[in-house]
């Protein structure tokens, strides 16, 4: 083993550390939807028809093709075909911009139709569908928070590969940027049915 | 004492004895290898080879130990949380910071009241944070938890007048948060349930006029002062007729504080919020009736 | 290993090195993992500090007749001084101080592996630090919610809780990035023939430790998020007004804080296994055993967390459960202080200043550890729970465990971080006042426990006046016992006679470095060859 191949190990390791780390960060989120979903499942499958499936979908489509950029970016710095890479990159982060998009349109109609804690709306609606939204809001917020995250680290990949400083014998950045970005994909993957298909 | 007290105290007392046994061998042993092998009298140290034997007794011991500690816990907590089905139930109000007991039949007290061998059921109601509903005396404690119905049960069998405390941290008064338990022969209790009057010894508010009375029972002056000084809530001296600033839904006024808008601030005390102070007061429609409120109106009137 | 003479003239002390940066961004953006040991210890030094402070002047207000502090002062006092404690003091201590400084060394490594992020983590450390005790004089005032943040409570109370909160969650992001430094760098950074088994125990500590940071933290990081989010927007998931459950709230927090009790203890137990053998001269009794239990506690502890709600109204199956799981985590801590307590037998034990420190972990661990049997069986518990018998267990667990640890590792390393030596009888003495006054001090409160006397109570019936009283005084003797400990150090570190590079005869890598060592750990990464406790094979050159 050269130098070079420990550190690469080493950030491997340390990668999927931190996201298992995160994986249980959004399983306490998970626990509580599943218990409260446990105790008031009509107020949440109320609260689930309320949901956007038309756009919830669409964001599920950008968040997989992003995924796929991202493997095929790291695919092709490995076959030593930078420019390729970086645009496979460039391709990822837009998508991440496209899914805020539609997920701000998306919260902003649920905003004016006073679905929003405290609300007077929600208030009046059963405990149950003010626990539906508050996780809703919870756990879309906190994934996009990660979403924007992931811009910024793509970002700086972007830079590193157009200067050079990440290459084919030295990727190990980007292949775990990549792996972050893999998790955000994942997550959704998850939330995705959790509130807008189960019924 | 209540017949909860036995058996948890036979638990204490066995693991006591497990305890104090194991840390004499502890200390006993670790003392006598830290002289006996000290380095001057045995420069030399030999190794001991290590025993699957040794270690395996190392793990089932302890093991064995305490799964019986377990299992006496275990029957303890069975009997603890099985309430006889002919108990008398008694409501517990919790409250920042104060305790109310209602009985079956309406009867409302701030003192538990409880007749002498009975099986007694008390089903913990918080209106605010959580509470923890605790008698040392009888070996019982469970917590009170707003949404939630829990509950404790007990069986007194010494008469005499024990302290309740809230054992659950629950603010700024938490430590002033205590009740008595008075616990009284059968005929007596039946009696002053059915509303005879009867001061039993070690109550808490006997001889007040009824509606300070009520203020201390119901848990008010945990927050208001009979004085003129500012804790929790505003002071009660001199606030009837005066003029008080509030804000009514997000708008600032001035009102007078007449019957009405004593009556309003205690049924609904968000509705009016006295400016300078937090809107924490607890609705009190469950712990005081349209009578019982008549009642502190008037002793407010007196309190110039 | 040969004394390095032939390097002699290029020598520096790690702390006169001069690198990239000079003078205090030396230090401010230090890479080096030893540098880095010591910002951690500065400031926890520091944040102890305060808290024994705070600790000093509740005791001085529960002394009959003494009242100093305001009922809401009070609140704010014992919350504060949890929180510095737990979160600023016990939680991170031996990983980050002793961990940072000698675990890159036991190994044989070079280095922390990320050692731009070790450097973060500080920052992010003092950051949440900062942040914590600034709430203090924001938005409200001083938290008063006790350490454990109960809902609805702390979504009610008019104080600072969103701030104290967040910096809760700040300070477990750098908890899980020092946990992540941690396991890779024992996974990648093993010196050539260190095979897990030749590590010293204290290398298993840390790094079972660094499992249960990295796997329990975020659930507590989740659920300060929670309650933040809670204070600013009302999003109901703990508020019983909206359906919200606090009973969900108290089980999210305890997944976390159970397994930290075990985050503060294991690496002091890791510490406390590498002394025992050095001070007896013998190889440890049952190496495998006490790195098993380790993997033990760290594992099965996480199953445990219901044992802090018995009364709490949840469901008496689950009590039962998490009842039977506490006991079971129990055996683990047994069999390590069996096999201490063999390796003593028939070794040549010689008393220093650490191994006194050592016993006296064993003494008060074990007190406090048989007492957490008490409270893990059922119906004690129901008599117990919420009681200054908890106060007393734990702060024999903690201080007695952990902190004696600490106080063994720092007795025990001294020397070798320093180059100096402290007062050895003076040592003794201090050592002497603070266990007396430390037994004074806690041991009445078992007493005041069985008796009734809730915890957090700013007041107390005149019955329970006493033992109040002793245990003061208890404290106050304590005190003075500390301040013996520290002047001596301190001394020591200006004063003090020059250490030699192995003052205890210990066999594991740090001791064959200079005492203080240079700026490069090793000079050559070394090959291993024999295991950390094998004493006679030592000077033969490995
Ligand atoms: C370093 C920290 C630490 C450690 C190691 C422990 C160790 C243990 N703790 Fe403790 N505990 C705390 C810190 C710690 N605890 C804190 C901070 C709280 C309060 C939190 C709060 O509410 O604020 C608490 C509260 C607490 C409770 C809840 C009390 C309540 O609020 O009702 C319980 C209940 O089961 C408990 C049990 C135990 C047990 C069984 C162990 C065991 O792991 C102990 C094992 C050790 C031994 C058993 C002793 C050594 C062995 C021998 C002497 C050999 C003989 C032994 C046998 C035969 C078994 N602890
Ligand atoms: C590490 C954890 C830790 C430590 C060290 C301490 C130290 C002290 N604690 Fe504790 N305490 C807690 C953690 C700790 N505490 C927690 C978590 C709570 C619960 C809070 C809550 O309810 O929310 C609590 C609660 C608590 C209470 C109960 C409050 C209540 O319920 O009403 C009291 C009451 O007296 C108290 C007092 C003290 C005092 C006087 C000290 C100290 O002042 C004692 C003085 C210490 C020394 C003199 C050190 C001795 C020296 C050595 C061991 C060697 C030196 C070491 C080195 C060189 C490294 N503490
Ligand atoms: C937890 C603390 C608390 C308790 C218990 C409490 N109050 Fe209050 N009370 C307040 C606070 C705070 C205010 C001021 C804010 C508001 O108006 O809601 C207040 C306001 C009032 C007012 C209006 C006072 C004014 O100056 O205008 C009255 C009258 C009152 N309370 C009566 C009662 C009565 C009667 C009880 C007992 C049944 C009671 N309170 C129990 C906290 C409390
Ligand atoms: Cu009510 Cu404490
Ligand atoms: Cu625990």
């Amino acid at each position: 083993m050269n130098a070079s191949e420990d550190a690469h190990a080493a950030g491997r390791l340390g990668i999927w550390l931190f996201i298992s780390t995160e994986i249980i960060l959004f399983g306490g989120l998970f626990l509580l939807y599943s218990m409260y979903r446990l105790k008031n499942p009509a107020d949440f499958h109320a609260g689930s028809l309320e949901l956007n499936r038309v756009l919830g979908t669409l964001n599920t489509v950008i968040l997989i093709t992003s995924s796929l950029c991202v493997a095929l970016a790291i695919d092709s710095l490995g076959k030593g075909r930078t420019r390729k890479s970086a645009w496979f990159v460039a391709a990822t982060i837009a998508c991440a911009f496209g899914f805020l998009i539609v997920k701000f349109f998306e919260w902003t109609a649920k905003f004016h139709h006073g679905l929003y804690p405290n609300a007077k709306v929600l208030l009046s609606l059963p405990k149950g569908e003010n626990l539906f939204f508050g996780l809703y809001y919870l756990m879309t917020g906190l994934h996009g928070v990660h979403v924007i995250v992931g811009i910024g680290v793509l970002s700086v990949m972007l830079v590193r590969v157009l200067r050079g400083t990440i290459t084919p014998q030295n990727p190990t950045y980007l292949v775990n940027s990549g792996l972050y970005w893999h998790l955000v994909d994942i997550i959704w993957i998850f939330l995705f049915p959790l509130f807008y298909l189960i019924t | 004492m209540a017949t909860s007290t036995g058996v948890v105290d036979g638990a204490l007392i066995y693991i006591l004895a497990m305890s104090v046994l194991l840390l004499f061998l502890i200390v006993f042993f670790m003392i006598y290898f830290a002289v006996r092998y000290r380095a001057s009298r045995n420069p030399v140290p030999s190794e001991l080879p290590e025993s699957p034997l040794i270690e395996a007794i190392w793990v089932i011991v302890p093991t064995l130990l305490v799964t019986t500690m377990f299992i006496y816990g275990l029957t303890g907590f069975r009997f603890l949380r099985s309430a006889p089905a002919n108990s008398l139930v008694v409501k517990v109000y919790a409250r920042q910071w104060s305790w109310l007991f209602e009985y079956d039949n309406g009867k409302k007290s701030a003192d538990l009241i409880v007749p002498l061998g009975k099986n007694v059921r008390c089903e913990l109601i918080s209106a605010d944070v959580i509470h923890g509903f605790y008698v040392p005396a009888f070996r019982i404690q469970q917590d009170a938890v707003p949404g939630l119905a829990t509950y404790a049960w007990f069986n007194a069998t010494t008469m005499g007048s024990y302290y309740i405390l809230c054992s659950q941290y629950c603010g700024r008064r938490h430590s002033a948060m205590i009740a008595k338990l008075i616990v009284v022969p059968p005929d007596q209790f039946e009696a002053w349930r059915q509303g005879k009057k009867i001061e039993f010894t070690g109550a808490s508010y006997a001889n007040m006029p009824a509606g300070e009375r009520l203020l201390y029972e119901r848990g008010c002056v945990s927050c208001h002062s009979l004085e003129d000084n500012k804790m929790m809530g505003p002071p009660f001296k001199g606030l009837f007729g005066s003029q008080v600033v509030v804000t009514t839904a997000g708008v600032q006024r001035t009102v007078v504080a007449d019957s009405a808008y004593i009556h309003k601030s205690i049924v609904d005390p968000g509705a009016d919020i006295v400016s300078g102070f937090p809107n924490t007061m607890p609705p009190s429609k469950d712990v005081v009736s349209e009578d019982e409120i008549g009642r502190i109106i008037s002793y407010l009137k007196g309190l110039k | 290993m040969a004394e390095r003479e032939t390097h002699e003239s290029d020598y520096v002390p790690y702390f006169l090195h001069k690198g990239k940066y000079p003078g205090a961004l030396g230090w401010l953006l230090a890479t080096d993992h030893k540098r880095i040991g010591l910002l951690y210890l500065a400031c926890i030094a520091t944040f102890f500090s305060v808290a024994v402070i705070i600790g000093v002047i509740m005791r001085i207000n529960m002394l009959p007749g003494h009242v100093i502090l305001t009922a809401q002062q009070y609140n704010a006092a014992f919350t504060l001084h949890g929180i510095i404690m737990v979160f600023l003091v016990v939680i991170p201590a031996v990983p980050t101080i002793f961990g940072n400084f000698f675990l890159p060394i036991l190994i044989g490594g070079r280095d922390m592996i990320f050692p731009r992020l070790n450097l973060f983590t500080w920052y992010l450390f003092v950051l949440g630090a900062v942040l914590a005790l600034v709430s203090v004089f924001f938005g409200g005032g001083a938290v008063d919610t006790g350490w454990t943040f109960y809902v609805p409570f702390s979504l009610k109370t008019t104080v600072n809780v969103p701030l104290a909160v967040f910096a809760v969650f700040i300070l477990g992001m750098s908890s899980i990035l020092t946990g992540i430094n941690i396991v890779t760098t024992v996974h990648q950074l093993r010196a050539p023939g260190m095979g897990f088994f030749r590590m010293p125990l204290s290398v298993w500590g840390f790094y079972a430790t660094a499992w249960v940071q990295i796997l329990a933290t975020p659930i507590i990081g989740i659920t300060m998020l929670l309650v933040v989010m809670e204070r600013l927007f009302g999003i109901g998931v703990f508020d019983p007004a909206k359906g919200g459950d606090p009973l969900l709230y108290q089980h999210l927090f305890w997944i976390y804080s159970h397994p930290a009790v075990y985050i503060m203890i294991l690496p002091a137990m890791g510490v406390i296994s590498d002394i025992f053998p050095v001070f007896s001269r013998k190889n440890i009794y049952g190496y495998k055993m006490i790195a098993f239990s380790s993997l033990a506690i760290a594992s099965v502890g996480s199953l445990v967390w219901g044992h802090h709600m018995y009364v709490s109204g949840q469901s008496d199956t689950a009590g039962i459960i998490f009842s039977l799981l506490t006991f079971l985590v129990a055996v683990p801590s047994a069999i390590k202080v069996f096999n201490w307590l063999a390796t003593m037998y028939k070794g040549s034990i010689q008393v220093e200043p650490p191994f006194l420190y050592a016993l006296s972990f064993i003494f008060l661990f074990s007190i406090g550890g048989l007492t957490g049997l008490f409270l893990g069986a059922l119906s004690p518990n129901v008599q117990l729970h919420n009681t200054y018998f908890v106060v007393a267990h734990f702060h024999y667990v903690i201080f007695g465990g952990m902190g004696f640890g600490l106080a063994a590792a720092v007795h025990y390393w001294f020397p070798k971080m320093t180059g100096k030596m402290y007062n050895k009888p003076l040592s003794v003495v201090a050592w002497l006042v603070v266990f007396v006054g430390f037994n004074i001090f806690y041991f009445p409160m078992f007493i005041l426990g069985w008796e009734g006397m809730p915890r957090r109570y700013y007041d107390y019936l005149p019955q329970f006046a006493t033992l109040h009283q002793v245990a003061s005084i208890g404290s106050f003797i304590m005190v003075a016992g500390l301040v013996l400990v520290a002047g001596n150090l301190l001394r020591g570190l200006v004063a003090g006679a020059r250490a030699p590079a192995n003052p205890w005869g210990g066999a594991t890598l740090e001791w064959t470095l200079p005492s203080p060592p240079g700026q490069e750990d090793f000079e050559e990464i070394p090959v291993i060859t024999h295991g950390p406790y094998e004493f006679d094979k030592k000077e033969s050159g490995a």
